[in-house]
């Protein structure tokens, strides 16, 4: 009797260790989720473009934001291009240190409406790494994508003529106490 | 249901002579139980205390918003904290309607009905003694003390104005100070507390059922709990879970829900509603299992398609599990997935369509007698229905982007919980106060409580679903004087709500020392689980002899 119970609780328990640990698990499954399907807005990397299908345009536009605890100057060089789906696009962005300390910044990013998400491509960009300035210092930085043309027989994205890819810019801790 | 019948010369008799009444000192009963019906008990008493503060929150919410503008709230954020902005009233409206959310659904709903009657009746219901681990059902009830005192001391650390949800960022970079810490370690140990008591259930109710008791002939109360418990095994750890990555999020700087490190926000959404969508099954179900087990007894029948009420539960806990993004429509997703969500979440409306069906099949035909319990199973039916059509309406993830966050929603969820479940709590506690004190109720009061309630309850809330669908967003201590005329009449409707709770305190208490003397079965033949075959109250021990549950005939 004694031993059926103590059965019965430790699988019970074991259950709920499981669930717990799927609650903890859910953070990089999550992560996977959003790059293999673009939930959310999350854009996918690739390395090359496959190549313009003629007399199909999009326009991207660009935003930029930088948080309120980072003395940054950040935003893109034009307000938006209109290119070809499947081409590939070079945009710049110019990012100013204000203040008199050497700072660190990094940029998270997504593009709306969410479900084009899947369909666009960056191949390089400067939200991949994190970006150090000096006291007044000014970069430019590029980044290159395409939007894949398979955007054009999704029925949910394909009356989409404007996409905004966005940016913003939080510090990094000196520290490098998060990630 | 298929009907018990004791085998000659069983468990009741003659308890009264021997040893299994022998009760312990007051101390010893009382702080160190582990007899399930003490237990049972003290749940009960916490649930009722908690339900008499979550209400008088209520009622404060309730007084603030019977006129446009701000009357109540900086005088009373004075009175906690000496004075303060405007920001400061406004922001202490966020702590109110966080304590009235989490105090009725963790320290009032859910100690009555699990914790309260499951306890006191599950054991007897399938013939068992006690439960399966008496002194972790002394844990169970135990750690609800800290935890409520947490959430309780916490306004006057500042006070976690973070809505029930518990949302990131508002949780984590919104809120300073260690009042939301405290509401966290709050639900972290009511958490571990309902974890304890599933174990302990599902072990009771696979285990220790008597001989002939086979899981197709347990009562549905016990079905319900059944599932209840499991419900609550698989979703709360993975609330426990998120709520520990908002505490290190909140204080070792993690970034889980942060995106400047690379976290998202949408994920606690995600995980608390993977939780939460669960959980508001975990507050109906053992309310179902009681209603069946009312219904069927002032209809003098055994209830309608056990079989179907019994999987229907089953069912309703599995698609529980897989809908939660229904409370996420406006989170940005795309149209595939609002589909999916919200054809799953109509599918639900099957099961709980069967079990109105059963039960208005129950009645067909039946002898009924309209006693108090089964007015309230009663009401809690029509208001359940009420509750659950506006949910179909709620589970179309267009008609949501519009209803999101209203007033509509706050209607919804009170008519199926606060209407709902309430209601069936009711109906469960005047159903077994016979047999829980050996006194009858008062009907007459009974009856006022029970009317007096329902209309006070359909005038509060009824209104809501007006001032959502024009828009009123929740959470709010103010609105325009467009939407004047129905809050105030709103307002009234706590008012009458609150005249009928006078009678239910006065019942309880003459009843409890002046009420008539209950026999063991006081609601005669349509009664027939376990616990009417013992004494009024039930010996201290009880089935020292195990029942036998006959192969009974078939309906």
């Amino acid at each position: 009797m004694i031993s059926r119970n103590l059965r019965t609780a430790l699988l019970a328990g074991v259950g709920v260790c499981c669930m717990g640990g799927l609650g903890f698990a859910s953070v990089p499954l999550y992560r996977m989720f959003c790059a293999a399907t673009g939930l959310n807005g999350t854009t996918q990397r690739g390395l090359e473009a496959p190549g313009a299908v003629q007399g199909q345009k999009v326009t991207v536009a660009f935003d930029s934001n930088v948080s309120p605890a980072l003395a940054w100057e950040f935003k893109p060089e034009r307000r938006s291009d209109r290119i070809d789906i499947g081409g590939r696009d070079m945009a710049f962005f110019t990012a100013k240190n204000l203040s008199s300390q050497t700072l660190t910044g990094t940029a998270s990013f997504n593009v709306t409406p969410a479900q084009v998400g899947k369909y666009f491509t960056k191949i390089q960009c400067f939200c991949f790494t994190r970006q150090t300035l000096k006291p007044g210092e000014e970069i430019r930085m590029p980044v290159i994508f395409y939007v894949d043309p398979k955007i054009l027989d999704d029925p949910d994205a394909r009356d989409v003529k404007e996409i905004t890819l966005s940016y913003t810019f939080y510090p990094v801790d000196s520290a490098e106490t998060k990630r | 249901m298929t009907d018990i019948a004791l085998d000659h010369g069983a468990a009741h008799d003659d308890h009264a002579h021997h040893d299994a009444d022998h009760k312990p000192g007051f101390f010893v009963r009382w702080f160190m139980s582990t007899n399930h019906k003490d237990i049972g008990t003290l749940y009960l008493i916490f649930a009722i205390i908690a339900g008499i503060i979550g209400g008088g929150i209520s009622g404060m919410m309730r007084l603030e918003l019977a006129h446009p503008g701000l009357q109540y709230l900086g005088a009373w954020y004075e009175f906690l904290h000496g004075p303060g902005k405007f920001d400061d009233a406004t922001e202490f409206w966020n702590v109110l309607i966080t304590a009235h959310g989490l105090i009725m659904v963790f320290f009032m709903v859910m100690p009555a009905m699990i914790g309260g009657f499951g306890n006191w009746f599950v054991p007897i219901m399938i013939g068992a003694p006690d439960m399966a681990f008496p002194r972790m059902n002394n844990i169970s009830f135990w750690l609800l003390i800290p935890s409520f005192s947490l959430l309780l001391a916490s306004p006057f650390f500042g006070g976690a104005g973070t809505g029930w949800t518990v949302y990131a960022p508002l949780s984590t970079s919104g809120s300073h100070g260690p009042a939301v810490d405290m509401a966290i370690l709050s639900l972290h140990l009511a958490g571990a507390s309902s974890i304890l008591g599933a174990i302990n259930f599902i072990t009771t109710i696979f285990n220790m059922r008597a001989p002939g008791m086979t899981l197709h002939k347990m009562p549905l109360f016990v079905w319900s709990i059944l599932v209840t418990a499991f419900l609550l095994l698989l979703a709360l750890p993975v609330l426990a879970a998120a709520i520990t990555m908002l505490l290190t999020d909140r204080n070792f700087h993690t970034a889980f829900y942060d995106a400047s490190g690379g976290g998202d926000p949408i994920l606690y959404q995600h995980l608390f509603w993977f939780f939460g969508h669960p959980e508001v099954y975990i507050m109906i179900l053992p309310g179902f299992g009681m209603v069946s087990q009312i219904v069927a007894t002032f209809s003098r029948k055994p209830v309608f398609g056990y079989l179907g009420m019994a999987y229907a539960m089953v069912a309703i806990g599995v698609v529980g599990f897989i809908v939660w993004a229904h409370h996420m429509f406006t989170t940005g997703m795309s149209v595939q997935v609002k589909m999916y969500f919200t054809a799953a979440t109509m599918v639900i409306a099957v099961p709980t369509g069967v079990k109105i069906f059963s039960w208005i099949a129950t009645m067909w035909g039946g002898s009924m007698s309209f006693k108090t319990p089964m007015v309230w199973a009663l009401g809690f039916i029509f208001m359940f229905t009420v509750g659950g059509v506006t949910g179909v309406v709620l589970a179309n993830g267009g008609v949501d982007d519009f209803m999101q966050d209203t007033y509509y929603v706050v209607a919804h969820f009170h008519y199926v919980l606060s209407l709902g479940a309430v209601f069936s709590l009711f109906a469960g506690f005047y159903y077994w106060f016979p047999k829980m004190t050996g006194r009858m109720y008062n009907e007459l009061l009974g009856q006022l409580h029970f009317w007096i309630f329902f209309i006070g309850v359909n005038v509060l809330f009824f209104p809501m679903h007006f001032l959502g669908a024009q828009g009123m967003p929740r959470r709010m201590p103010d609105y325009p004087d467009a939407q004047a005329y129905w809050n105030l009449i709103a307002s009234w409707g706590y008012a009458i709500m609150g005249v009928g709770m006078v009678f239910f305190f006065v019942n309880i208490f003459w009843s409890m020392f002046k009420g008539e003397k209950a026999g063991d079965n006081p609601w005669g033949e349509g009664a027939t689980t376990l616990e009417w075959t013992l004494s009024s109250p039930p010996p201290y021990h009880q089935f020292d002899t195990l029942p036998v549950i006959e192969d009974s005939h078939h309906h």
